[in-house]
């Protein structure tokens, strides 16, 4: 349930980033359909109704806060805030897993490693 | 930018001279696959998910034989690049409705210190306008070859 949940969170912001810069590689010379920001808002969407409530109010609010709700970690930081994580979060058995957030920002956290 | 910044986010192991790839799908995933075996990412399905998706807003093959898959994911550490060719060409849905034989798979972070992302896949494109560049890529056969036309 949790993994599903966070890749799914994941997609869901990879598609309000393709959303924001549709433009701009439509004016690089690339095919962006007319319908095409409609077709990822459909997406997105259907990708809601798949994410429990709760997370997705937290994943809103923390985009309205921050633009972007799930920040990566690279070793052992925080790329939203910098902060060092703490050992518990860092050797966390499940942490690819699980909503983990973080506690100097509270920004949902992607461990790229 | 210039276009040899692009070596700086390509390498030898992202090249592929000769993909195995007969489809679209199969193409995006033998270049996505290169990214996990140099452990730049561990997720590949968020990876072909996002470059899915962004195949159904509009074709990435700009037409002349070039397809640039491309965009940003939360799963990408930075900007990346792999490069494959096809010989016999990869039907791609291109603008111009022609096969694809040269693919640059363009992928970035949500957020980049430098915003190096969108100027590149616009040197790309610009790099790729010229016939010449085109034909060139099409001969080449080793990654050195590669740089150096590059770099040129």
């Amino acid at each position: 349930m949790n993994k599903n949940q966070l890749d799914l969170l994941v997609a869901l912001q990879d598609i309000d980033l393709m959303l924001k810069e549709l433009d701009d590689v439509k004016q690089l010379g690339f095919e962006v359909r007319n319908e095409g920001a409609e077709a990822l808002e459909k997406a997105r969407e259907e990708l809601t109704q798949k994410i429990g409530k709760p997370l997705l109010g937290k994943y809103e609010r923390l985009r309205a806060r921050y633009k972007r709700a799930i920040v990566p970690v690279k070793g052992d930081t925080c790329l939203g805030c910098f902060m060092r994580l703490p050992t518990y979060l860092i050797t966390h058995k499940d942490k690819h897993n699980q909503i983990i957030t973080c506690e100097g920002c509270g920004r949902i956290l992607y461990w790229l490693e | 930018m210039n276009i040899a910044d692009l070596l700086g986010f390509l390498s030898e192991e992202r090249f592929i001279p000769e993909l195995k790839a007969k489809t679209k799908d199969e193409a995006l995933e033998e270049l996505t696959d290169l990214l996990v075996e140099a452990n730049l990412i561990r997720n590949k399905h968020l990876i072909l998910e996002m470059l899915h998706r962004r195949e159904s807003v509009g074709s990435t093959g700009i037409g002349h034989g070039i397809a640039i898959p491309h965009g940003r994911t939360t799963a990408a550490p930075e900007l990346i690049i792999a490069f494959g060719r096809s010989s016999n060409g990869i039907a791609w849905e291109a603008i111009d409705g022609k096969p694809v034989h040269l693919i640059f798979l363009v992928i970035a972070p949500p957020h980049e210190e430098d915003n190096q992302y969108l100027p590149m896949l616009g040197k790309l494109v610009e790099f790729l306008h010229d016939e010449n560049n085109r034909k060139k890529l099409l001969e080449i056969k080793t990654y050195q070859e590669f740089e150096e036309l590059i770099k040129a």
